[in-house]
């Protein structure tokens, strides 16, 4: 049997990473949530071979990579990530990965991967064996499984950024919570530090679930914004332009990548400038009459070596909750 | 658009009339639903399948069935089009607000429009119905009504 350490902070990615396993594979499977974790599992000889996440809390996958390579570690590295970006690739495999497997993995490709590095030979194990015990006692919940559908999802929309942009777009795990109306005026509130801001909205609906995309600009960074992307604005009105069309792209990559993922099509509205120049107050008008709850979304974008910082929240209406679980239930069994 | 559209293009030409953000409708004569884009059946929650050869009125109770009709029948009659405005009849089908959270209003003011569809023989056999949603300027304009009465007050 081969010991193998499977690493992502998600319940719902590591189930569907071991499902997409080759089941004639031998192995013995460590799970590990964040990169000390892993290395804790690497240490007691439980990973020959590991599959590796990224985008991680505490100790995030590049770490991980490094830190194997500095204590000299015998581990072959599978990195499987939703972080798509070109540069993200490059720098894992400088960083002594063998290979880079796009998220959700495609059993496929986990498979040829495996056969191509030697890891797994399917003439020498015949028999097929289920990781019937280790899924079972998976236990997905829906916002985990959320996060892991917006966390694929944003990482599309930013390998579309780093090319718009040319740069290297660092990617948190994103918040997935159920607010309060109000709560969530407060929660931005506090999070923005009373700073000027200008934000884009765009509503969408599909197949019974509704809500809206903002996209929050802090005014200090719009400058430097615009000089990443070659633009010279000269008044509010083009500065406006640049941060509509950046918005289409970040708010629609990371849409179309959830909707795809939970078969749905949205159609969307145009996109509306809420404001600029103000605080959040004045930017997002909240309906509280209407509604009690939204479950929000977050995702921050931050791009590397840049003081440039873009906020995502997809906010779903209260009555949307109940079709969307639904939909994430299909993918979670 | 060219006159002749080659049979390969059609699809483009599906696919526009599938993700166009306006609300598309053929009805034949009996008011029975022929075409319903993804506009109409994302706002509605009502799938194709679900329309398709039923009556309008019995889908959406809320229709004026008098008005409609009356509308329509110029329509095939005249083969001209017909209009409806947001500010004289708010809404064709209570849809809620595209902007669910951030929006104001509780539904989508529509604007409508009536297209006469003529079949081989010259005569208006389908009819399109067109939903714009006019909901932002709704939303603005009863805000600047809203400010020009306080400022007099």
């Amino acid at each position: 049997m081969i010991p193998l350490v499977v690493c992502d902070d998600s319940n719902m990615a590591r189930k569907q990473l071991i499902r997409a396993l080759p089941p004639e594979w031998p192995v013995t499977i460590s799970q590990a949530t964040n990169g000390q974790e892993a290395l804790a599992a690497l240490r007691q000889g439980l990973g020959q071979v590991m599959l590796l996440d990224l985008t991680m809390p505490v100790m995030d996958g590049y770490e991980t990579l490094a830190a194997i390579r500095a204590e000299g570690l015998a581990c072959k590295v599978l990195v499987v990530s939703g972080d798509v970006q070109e540069e993200a690739l490059r720098r894992v495999k400088e960083l002594g990965a063998l290979a880079f497997i796009k998220k959700p993995a495609d059993p496929e490709i986990l498979r040829s991967s495996l056969i191509e590095l030697g890891l797994f030979d399917p003439a020498a194990t015949p028999t097929a064996v289920t990781q019937t015990a280790v899924l079972d006692s998976l236990k997905v919940n829906f916002r985990d499984a959320l996060r892991e559908v917006t966390n694929i999802a944003m990482g599309r929309a930013a390998a579309l950024l780093a090319k718009a942009l040319g740069v290297f777009v660092q990617l948190p795990v994103p918040q997935v919570n159920i607010f309060e109306v109000s709560e969530l005026h407060m929660t931005l509130t506090d999070a923005m530090h009373g700073e000027r801001m200008s934000a884009v909205c765009q509503g969408f609906i599909g197949d019974g679930i509704a809500g809206e995309s903002l996209l929050l600009f802090h005014d200090s960074e719009v400058a430097d914004m615009a000089r990443l992307l070659n633009w010279q604005p000269k008044d509010d009105l083009e500065t406006s332009e640049m941060l509509l069309d950046l918005a289409s792209i970040i708010i629609g990559a990371c849409l179309s990548g959830i909707a795809e993922q939970i078969d749905v099509r949205f159609s969307q509205g145009h996109p509306q400038l809420l404001g600029q120049h103000s605080s959040i107050e004045q930017l997002i008008k909240l309906n509280q009459r209407r509604w009690k709850k939204t479950l929000a979304v977050e995702v921050s974008y931050s791009l590397e070596a840049h003081n440039v910082h873009f906020d995502l929240l997809l906010l779903f209406t209260e009555d949307s909750i109940k079709r969307l679980t639904n939909k994430i239930n299909y993918l979670m069994n | 658009m060219p006159a002749q559209i080659d049979i390969k293009e059609v699809h483009w030409l599906l696919d526009i009339v599938q993700c166009i953000d306006v609300g598309v409708i053929v009805l034949n004569r009996q008011y029975h639903v022929e075409v319903w884009n993804s506009f109409m059946e994302n706002h509605s929650g009502l799938g194709p399948d679900e329309v398709q050869g039923k009556a309008l009125f019995s889908l959406f109770p809320e229709i004026n069935e008098t008005w409609l009709r009356r509308k329509i029948d110029t329509v095939v009659q005249l083969g001209t089009r017909a209009f409806s405005l947001w500010e004289q009849h708010p809404y064709l089908m209570h849809f809620k607000n595209y902007q669910p959270i951030t929006g104001q209003e509780d539904f989508m003011y529509q604007n409508v429009t009536l297209l006469p569809l003529a079949g081989a023989t010259g005569d208006v056999e389908h009819i399109c119905v067109v939903i714009y949603d006019m909901t932002a300027a709704a939303t603005h304009k009863k805000q600047l009504a809203a400010a020009q009465a306080a400022s007099r007050a």
